[in-house]
């Protein structure tokens, strides 16, 4: 847990944490938040409707191959993603095509409804450049877990792909990081189940 | 139920004085958009609307998206005509104005009128439309008035940029007989993507309009294809309605020729009658002139089939009836009866000396109006020769309105 954030979140290579969890890439003490996701905020501006951001986020859609977020007329994407609890975020984790996945994304938390002309308004919370050994291996990308302590909403802008095609593909999102509301009761109920 | 938030540009540059679209293209877009901000309050009550003319002093927001229709109505008014619009300029500024909308859950739609040229290029055009699709704005454009220039061509490219699963359309509106409102309200701009918005579409034109009945009883806005499919038949049946009727003309015209000698026969009325009465009885109901002409048809043929007598007198009752509803068929008979005269004209004089037994059948035949100047033209025709002793015998029966002009 305390290696990873030494290293700013741009070194690709630098996250042995990560790799050394090769099957779940979960980072250790981490969570993944995908439960908490406010499914009806959700919004996704520039997708291509046929391939919408579901695809993507969505447990069980993402981890279909054949499922992925596809921009629409630019390469460009925002995503924001609103969350039912305050959370803490660590890293995360960006699935895609070697050729088409995306590259530079720009992380801003609690900026409501931006688009994509005011992107360059507010300096990013956290900026993350990709490589292509990121989209292909399950790798997550550690943040700046400073910044990212009491996040209500992500904004996610995709400014660029890996080839400067047309098109982005991304076929898997994952967040991971903690809820900071420690009594969840939606947890304990499940722990109690069990 | 779309919740959204709409910008409608409207075009008030000199173009829009022009009267090819009644009043004028000015005022038919006002009307237009009257009817478009009442559906779009009324579809769901938390849609606002916002107005912005595109030339006069340059792009200017009249109101921003509002709920309220008073406010939207009232910018309508005292607007001035004049300049030239800038297209461009203004889908920008309507972007603008929408992503400051209150409500950030609305979506966002542009609503363009444009009835002057466009002087932008293609290219222009399309990089707005691309823009407009990245921030997920819905673009409408209504195109009427001018048509030079490739404007159709430029306004569909626009169209087919800004397109993302068919959420913006176009409509081209060429000068005519209806009212620009008229021809939107059964567009997809009015009834949306989904059939539940055209009910309040249907309601707005209904509370412009007066809320008057609908054909058939179906309002074709709730139901297109049931009101497409009532039209057809009924456009079918009257085609065959019509062919019945002249073939049948033609051939009574052939038939009292023949029957010509005879005297009248009360029964020969009797059974006229009944069938004169249903279709009094139908005429609220059905198209008037196919009803009672098949009927009268009907009545015609049962006459002659029986061979009967009194040809003459059919064919008065008939034609009676004719003239009220049917100046054709109303034509036809009287040739058939001039033919009959000239056959049996001592007949003839006998059954139409008779003025007060004529008058009463004509005021017991309920779908025919004595006072119809056809029907009076008609006796006057054939009562030519004994008139003069008749208006004496009818002077004192106040119900017959013949006796005056006669």
């Amino acid at each position: 847990m305390a290696t990873a954030p030494a290293t700013p979140a741009a070194a690709p290579a630098a996250a042995p944490a990560a790799a050394a969890v090769p099957a779940s890439s979960v980072p250790r003490g981490q969570v993944d938040l995908v439960d908490f996701i406010d499914w009806t905020g959700v919004e996704c501006l520039n997708q291509d409707p046929s391939h919408s951001i579901a695809n993507a986020l969505k447990q069980g859609y993402r981890e279909d191959e054949g499922l992925y977020l596809a921009s629409d007329s630019d390469e460009q994407l925002l995503i924001y993603i609103p969350f039912m609890q305050v959370i803490k975020l660590h890293s995360a984790l960006f699935q895609g095509p070697e050729e088409e996945g995306p590259k530079t994304v720009k992380l801003f938390s609690n900026k409501e409804h931006m688009g994509f002309s005011n992107v360059n308004d507010y300096p990013p919370s956290d900026s993350v450049d990709l490589s292509s050994s990121h989209l292909v291996e399950n790798k997550p990308v550690t943040l700046k877990y400073v910044k990212f302590q009491n996040v209500r909403s992500l904004t996610m802008f995709i400014e660029d792909n890996q080839s400067g095609g047309d098109i982005t593909k991304i076929q898997k999102i994952a967040l991971y990081g903690t809820t900071v509301d420690t009594t969840n009761m939606k947890d304990l109920k499940k722990i109690e189940e069990h | 139920m779309v919740l959204e938030s709409t910008m409608i540009c409207i075009d008030n540059s000199e173009w829009m004085r022009n009267g090819d679209y009644a009043p004028s293209r000015f005022q038919a877009q006002a009307d237009a958009v009257n009817l478009i901000c009442g559906a779009k309050t009324q579809s769901n009550p938390e849609n606002t609307v916002g107005v912005m003319t595109m030339a006069g002093k340059g792009v200017r927001v009249l109101v921003t998206p509002t709920s309220d229709l008073g406010k939207i109505l009232a910018c309508m008014h005292g607007l001035e005509v004049g300049a030239e619009a800038n297209l461009a300029a203004a889908i920008q500024v309507a972007q603008l104005a929408l992503k400051h909308r209150q409500n950030k859950r609305q979506q966002q739609r542009i609503i363009v009128f444009i009835g002057s040229p466009v002087k932008y290029d293609k290219k222009v055009l399309e990089t707005i439309g691309k823009k407009l699709k990245k921030n997920n704005v819905a673009l409408d454009v209504v195109d009427f008035g001018e048509t030079d220039d490739e404007k159709p061509e430029k306004l569909e490219a626009l169209i087919s940029a800004v397109n993302s699963s068919d959420s913006s359309h176009i409509v081209h509106v060429p000068p005519g007989e209806n009212a620009l409102s008229d021809v939107l309200i059964s567009t997809p701009i009015f009834t949306g993507e989904e059939g539940g918005s055209g009910f309040a579409a249907s309601a707005a034109a209904a509370a412009a309009t007066g809320a008057t009945g609908y054909d058939f009883g179906v309002d074709p806005n709730v139901d297109p294809e049931l009101a497409l499919a009532l039209r057809l038949s009924m456009e079918e049946e009257r085609a065959r309605q019509e062919a019945i009727a002249k073939k049948a003309a033609e051939e009574s015209s052939g038939e009292t020729k023949d029957h010509a000698s005879s005297s009248n026969s009360d029964s020969v009325m009797a059974e006229a009658e009944p069938a004169s009465n249903a279709s009094a009885d139908d005429k609220r109901d059905l198209p008037k002139e196919d009803e009672d002409a098949q009927l009268l048809q009907q009545a015609l043929a049962m006459s002659m089939d029986e061979g009967a007598s009194g040809a003459a007198a059919v064919a008065d009752a008939a034609m009676a009836e004719a003239g009220a509803d049917d100046d054709e068929l109303a034509l036809a008979l009287q040739m058939s009866v001039e033919d009959t005269q000239m056959s049996g004209q001592s007949d003839m004089t006998k059954v139409f000396e008779d003025r007060s037994f004529v008058t009463s059948i004509l005021n017991s035949l309920p779908g025919v109006d004595p006072n119809d100047p056809s029907v009076k033209d008609l006796l006057a025709s054939l009562n030519g020769q004994g008139e003069q002793e008749e208006k004496k015998d009818n002077s004192d029966k106040p119900n017959t309105p013949e006796d005056g002009k006669n």
